[in-house]
């Protein structure tokens, strides 16, 4: 094993090692809470960039999934009492069917057709929602939204007393959408995905089957993304349509995993638990001043960001990180990070 | 005895509502190099695309040896061995050189044959070997137009399809690329070669259609066409 290699081992030791030693230092529920959000954000922004990210695809609606993913799940909880635990799967797969459904027609088509009808799709799902209040043996709630039932501590059916258990299971969330990003950036379909982004057209004539591509990796981001609407509806214990499903879902994670550095391994993660953070802190401190300004701070800083570091915050830090392996800038082993 | 390898017979296509390709029809015989001329929006190009299947036909034929290909999606018709080089070389910028490669072999049929078709590209093009590790967008045009060349090759080609690969290339580099097909196509390999380049790209064809607004105008075997009056005076500024 060659230094580089030790180094890189010992930084992922040591950010696990705070990361898992956090609660034991940050013991006001609030805090915990934030920053479980915090991971939850890099967890779907990184959810989003599997699919959008890596293969240059813009979706405005993965808000849709986040939504199918809750709401099957906790209807299937309340209704049924069927756990979470397995309820998500189910919630994942109509995610995932959903997902095909759209990308079927429309990854034929070049264009902005996908991102069209995501969008179209997204505000479609959420009236959709806000309208129904039974669906069959289902309580949906309409725009009151849905609540989860309270079951005290009871960790079979994935709900806790404490913040604490949510604060591991989101970072356990966020290791693994972390690798399986980096397995999936390194895979065959990786390969494609990177040259059908860099040009569709010269993918096809080579023999990549663009659609199929596409398709699949569109399936495992409606998948991560909509087991986060579990873990987000589990840990507010409420469901409200205009929250899981509306713009604002949709578009922070786009926002998040751009500002961090889209198509890349680490951009969504740094972007998410960053900008997040600032968000929390600007809420904190402007939200009484004036309605919404909080938000157009927020927004300015989106905009920074973008104007001055089209790649991302990533790009900055993979400086630092070369510079820590004592690698040149345009290193040999830019993979790792980016 | 010809083989008919290729044969297209009264196609149209074009984008949306505009018709490009009017009623063509043309045919490739095994081993030959067929030249498909004409002047700048002739629509050469937008043939090639329709051949492997990047945008529809509207209608009329495509058939390669026995089998109907319009409909077929672009990865089939590659599967098949019609193998593409699109205008203006496309190679992946940010894909080194080897990548570039492998991706043009991501077809089962070409999968199980990678390694001798590497060794068989680098080879041919010594160039790219040499530059195995560098990233596309830092190779010179020329380099460029081979490694496009060599990625088609690593497909397998059983015709391969060639969009101007003269175009934007100094003179030296031109008598290159145009050696280099002749190499290929004296391997077997059926080649169909689009071109506004008429005089270089006669000089290595067996025969050569002259396409005007869509459709062709002129057919012939190489000779035929380079020494018709018209070609002359249109295309070869004599
Ligand atoms: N994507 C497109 N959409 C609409 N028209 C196009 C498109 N690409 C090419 N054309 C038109 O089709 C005609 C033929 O173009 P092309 O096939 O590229 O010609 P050539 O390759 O012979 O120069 C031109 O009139 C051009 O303007
Ligand atoms: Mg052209």
């Amino acid at each position: 094993m060659d230094i580089v290699q030790k180094k890189k081992i010992g930084l992922i030791v040591i950010i696990l090692a705070i990361a898992l030693s956090i609660p034991l230092f940050v013991t006001k529920p609030y805090y915990i809470h934030v920053i479980t959000m915090c991971l939850l954000w890099a967890y779907l922004a990184s959810s989003w960039n599997l699919f959008c990210g890596f293969a240059g695809q813009l979706s405005l609606g993965h808000g849709i999934f986040t939504a199918v993913g809750a709401y099957v799940t906790i209807m299937l909880f309340n209704d049924f009492n069927i756990s979470p635990w397995i309820g998500m799967f189910a919630g994942g797969a109509a995610a995932v069917l959903l997902s095909t459904l759209i990308g079927y027609p429309t990854f034929k088509l070049r264009g902005a057709y996908y991102a069209l009808a995501t969008v179209a799709i997204g505000s479609g799902v959420m009236v959709l929602i806000e309208n129904t209040m039974t669906l069959g043996p289902f309580h949906v709630g309409g725009a009151e939204g849905l609540i989860v039932r309270l079951m005290g501590n009871a960790p079979a059916y994935l709900q806790f007393m404490s913040k604490v258990p949510y604060y591991y299971l989101a970072l356990a969330m966020l290791v693994i959408v972390v690798v399986f990003s980096y397995w999936l950036k390194n895979s065959r379909l990786g390969f494609y995905l990177s040259a059908l982004k860099e040009d569709e057209d010269a993918a096809a004539a080579l023999g990549i089957n663009v659609r199929n591509a596409k398709l699949v990796a569109a399936a495992y981001s409606a998948f991560f993304t909509a087991i986060g609407g579990v873990f987000y509806a589990m840990l507010i214990r409420y469901l409200e349509p205009m929250a899981i499903a509306g713009p604002m879902m949709s578009n922070e994670m786009v926002f998040l995993a751009v500002v961090g550095g889209s198509g890349t391994v680490f951009g969504p993660v740094v972007g998410g638990i960053t900008l997040h953070a600032i968000s929390e802190v600007i809420q904190f401190y402007f939200s009484d001043m004036a309605q919404g300004l909080h938000l157009f701070i927020y927004g300015l800083i989106v905009v920074f960001v973008i104007m001055f570091k089209p790649q991302g915050i990533i790009d900055i830090l993979q400086k630092y990180y070369n510079r820590f392996l004592g690698i040149s800038d345009r290193g040999e082993d830019e993979s790792s990070v980016s | 005895m010809n083989m008919k390898l290729l044969s297209i017979k009264n196609l149209n296509s074009g984008y949306g509502d505009v018709k490009i390709i009017k009623n063509l029809s043309l045919e490739v015989n095994k081993g030959e190099v067929v030249s498909i001329v004409g002047a700048n929006g002739a629509g050469k190009t937008t043939l090639l695309k329709t051949i492997s299947g990047l945008i529809p036909a509207t209608s009329g034929e495509i058939w390669f040896e026995d089998q109907r290909i319009d409909n077929l999606p672009p990865h089939k018709i590659t599967e098949l061995g019609i193998i593409h080089v699109p205008e203006g070389r496309r190679v992946f910028p940010f894909f080194t050189v080897y990548e570039n490669l492998l991706i043009g072999s991501t077809m089962p049929r070409a999968q199980k044959e990678r390694k001798k078709n590497l060794e068989y590209v680098f080879n041919l093009l010594p160039r790219l070997a040499e530059r195995k590790n560098q990233v596309g967008s830092t190779l010179s045009g020329g380099e460029q137009q081979m490694l496009a060349i060599g990625r088609a090759l690593m497909g397998m080609p059983r015709i391969l399809m060639l969009d101007e690969p003269s175009l934007g290339l100094s003179p030296l580099l031109v008598q290159t690329i145009f050696e280099l097909i002749s190499t290929i196509a004296k391997e077997g390999i059926t080649v169909l070669l689009v071109e506004q380049n008429v005089r270089q790209a006669l000089k290595l064809s067996d025969r050569a259609y002259v396409l005007e607004n869509g459709s062709i105008s002129l057919e012939g075997t190489a000779e035929e066409i380079s020494n018709n009056p018209d070609v002359k005076k249109a295309y070869l500024g004599l």
